[in-house]
């Protein structure tokens, strides 16, 4: 066994290429714009006085924080990093949230078999890259086994087309 | 200290089906610790809708053993591939790593399970006599005391975590503000509802534990999925060899009693606590250029430390009702499920689901023991199977799961978006754990904020006025002061520690 390895510091898995300055922005950012449109819907509540806080009070307060906090972001953005860059898998990532945001908007339209079985199949083949063979016999198998665990186990009333 | 409720405890963790869920919890930790990805607090979170129809004992039990099961799970790649499958056992692999590249992997591993089991062991006793002092004190508690101590909870998870510290505090406001979003608790008048009954009873916390612990994360692995697969290596059986043992004998004991003593600070927790034990160690070596090269302390130290960490981190959040970290921030919406509110007076009014779970942990950790030396060459296999492969099934189960919740499409969609935001907090260099902390927070805090202020009659200084209040005000600004120093000498510790020996 060589030891040509032992002088290597914390292992970092796959660690992800830093954000530029761009990002470290829109870090900062993010919070103000949010603190500050949920500011003005507070405000459109009763605020109340601090004796008698009315249902706005408390979101004033936590929105005011949120801002104050996304201008010290944007304040220390100059130097401070922390962000990781977007990369090419980024592309993965937004599509699997829209199949999943298909997925859920299917569901009770058409039953729960065919949204999971093509959620599963699209995963496995595009974003898992499996064969084609074993691609259909987990997505089958998979659909199977939670109509069996879901619906005959523990009685989840799922909209489902197969009624056994 | 009467002992009839300790007692009754363990004829709770003696039941059979407690017995199962225990087993099945510790195994499932074990799993997801071997498997990298999927984190404690994501697979709780996932698993939450199936402990609806449980007892709440066997609910919490079968969780926790998820939560310190993973801690021992963990070790075995860390050790054998130098691929942590937990953050908290990232400085394992150093010397672990090493050993088992001379040959020395089963024997390593057997020091890891002893150690982890001695750690979470001694960890469970001391919690056992301390959680009952200081749930007494906590029964004094009223509305101000509430209010400061959920701050502290807040601030401390915060700044004791590894980002920035403004962006954690961003990420709690944010989960404030969600917090807040449906009926206002004490008016009834909706806030933030945007006209849609949808969100007219405001966001299940299970909803935003699965949206962004498990959703989250799956997105996120899913940008860095191309993890190169190593051949591991051969070893015989987990059994620490006679000079190991005599070896880190002394480093078990450190590492416990540094794991438990982080372990109980909001935000130390199993990560912190074994980079400590690591630099303990390596400080108090005879030779410490040993460290790096295979030296078994280096194991020892942080398993006892992560094991006895993950124990007495159940410690605020079953007296004081604060969770320490992500995960009690899962577990503690799991005691809501069931009608529990963790806190002071849990102990007293659920004395069975107090001790029974207390007690299921010496019997996990007797499991996780048994469990990890003849299987670990199981758990290994497990290695082999495709992330591409689970991420898809995992995805599946959550998205049914958060659709049993209520039986509603709608929450399936709530539940992608925060998947979303949590990736995109990620990717921006945001924690999602204050965030997670803060909404479960964010009620406690807002009701007893207001209850305070009508009983104060609208002046603040009250708080620093009643001595009880005062003094946790006291703890705050002493944390907002000194934790960031702390900090930063602590960093550059952990740095001189774990930076690789000089020859």
């Amino acid at each position: 066994m060589a030891e040509n390895e032992t002088e290597d510091a914390l292992p970092e898995p796959d660690a992800p290429a830093p954000g530029g300055r761009g990002l470290a922005a829109v870090a900062g950012a993010v919070p103000v714009v949010l603190g500050a449109a949920a500011a003005w819907l507070s405000l459109r509540l009763d605020i109340g006085t601090l004796t008698d806080p009315g249902p706005g009070l408390w979101p004033l307060i936590v929105s005011a924080l949120l801002v104050a906090t996304g201008i010290g972001i944007l304040v220390s953005a100059r130097r401070a990093g922390g962000t990781e860059a977007f990369t090419r898998g980024a592309i993965s990532v937004a599509a699997a949230a829209v199949a999943l945001f298909a997925y859920a908007s299917l569901f009770e339209v058409v039953g729960f078999e065919i949204p999971t079985l093509l959620l599963l199949a699209a995963w496995l083949r595009f974003l898992g890259r499996e064969s084609w063979l074993s691609t259909a016999l987990l997505s089958v198998g998979v659909t199977a086994a939670a109509y069996a665990l879901f619906i005959l186990g523990l009685g989840v009333p799922l909209p489902h087309l197969i009624v056994l | 200290m009467d002992l009839s409720p300790v007692l009754t405890g363990f004829s709770v963790a003696f039941e059979p089906e407690n017995l199962l869920f225990c087993l099945l919890g510790v195994t499932i930790g074990m799993l997801i610790g071997v498997l990298p990805g999927l984190g404690p607090a994501a697979t709780i979170a996932i698993l939450l809708p199936i402990t609806y129809n449980l007892e709440p004992a066997a609910a919490v039990i079968m969780l926790a053993g998820i939560f310190y099961g993973a801690q021992y799970g963990g070790t075995i790649t860390s050790v054998l591939l130098k691929l942590p499958g937990e953050a908290s056992t990232v400085v394992t692999a150093i010397d672990g790593h090493a050993l088992a590249k001379r040959g020395e992997a089963g024997s390593a591993l057997g020091v890891a399970a002893l150690a982890s089991f001695i750690g979470g062991t001694a960890s469970i006793l001391l919690l056992s006599f301390i959680a009952p002092a200081l749930a007494g004190v906590a029964l004094a508690f009223g509305p101000a005391e509430y209010t400061v101590l959920a701050l502290i909870g807040i601030f401390l998870v915060g700044t004791l975590g590894s980002g920035s510290l403004v962006k954690s505090a961003a990420a709690a406001a944010a989960g404030l503000l969600l917090a807040t979003v449906g009926l206002d608790p004490l008016l009834g008048t909706p806030r933030f509802t945007f006209g849609t009954d949808q969100l007219a009873d405001g966001i299940d916390f299970v909803i935003v534990a699965m949206g962004l612990f498990g959703i989250g994360e799956i997105l996120y692995n899913l940008e860095h999925r191309d993890r190169p697969q190593s051949a591991v290596p051969a070893f015989g059986r987990a059994i620490p060899s006679r000079a190991q043992w005599l070896r880190s004998r002394l480093a078990i004991l450190r590492g416990s009693a540094v794991g438990f003593v982080l372990g109980i600070l909001p935000g130390g927790g199993a990560t912190m606590s074994s980079l400590v034990a690591y630099a303990v160690e390596k400080r108090s070596a005879k030779d410490p250029s040993r460290f790096g090269k295979g030296a078994i302390e280096g194991v020892a130290g942080p398993e006892s430390a992560n094991n006895a960490a993950a124990t007495s981190s159940f410690i605020p959040l079953l007296t004081l009702g604060i969770p320490a970290n992500a995960t009690m921030a899962v577990l503690f919406g799991a005691l809501m499920l069931q009608g529990i509110t963790p806190g002071p007076a849990l102990m007293t009014e659920h004395p069975d689901v107090f001790w029974g779970v207390v007690n299921s942990m010496y019997l996990g950790n007797l499991l996780l023991l048994a469990l990890s030396i003849p299987l670990i060459g199981v758990f290994v296999r497990m290695l082999k199977i495709r992330p591409g492969v689970l991420a898809p099934i995992t995805i599946v189960i959550t998205m049914l799961g958060v659709y049993s919740i209520r039986n509603n499409a709608f929450d399936m969609l709530l539940a992608v978006a925060l998947g979303l935001v949590g990736y995109a907090m990620r990717k921006l260099g945001f924690e999602p754990g204050p965030f997670v902390l803060a909404f479960v927070l964010g009620s406690l805090l807002e009701g007893s904020f207001r209850r305070s202020m009508r009983i104060f009659g609208g002046d603040v200084t009250e708080f620093v006025q009643r001595p009880l209040s005062a003094t946790l005000v006291g703890v705050l600004v002493l944390t907002v002061v000194v934790i960031p120093v702390l900090r930063a000498v602590r960093a550059r510790q952990i740095d001189r520690a774990t930076e690789p020996a000089e020859s």
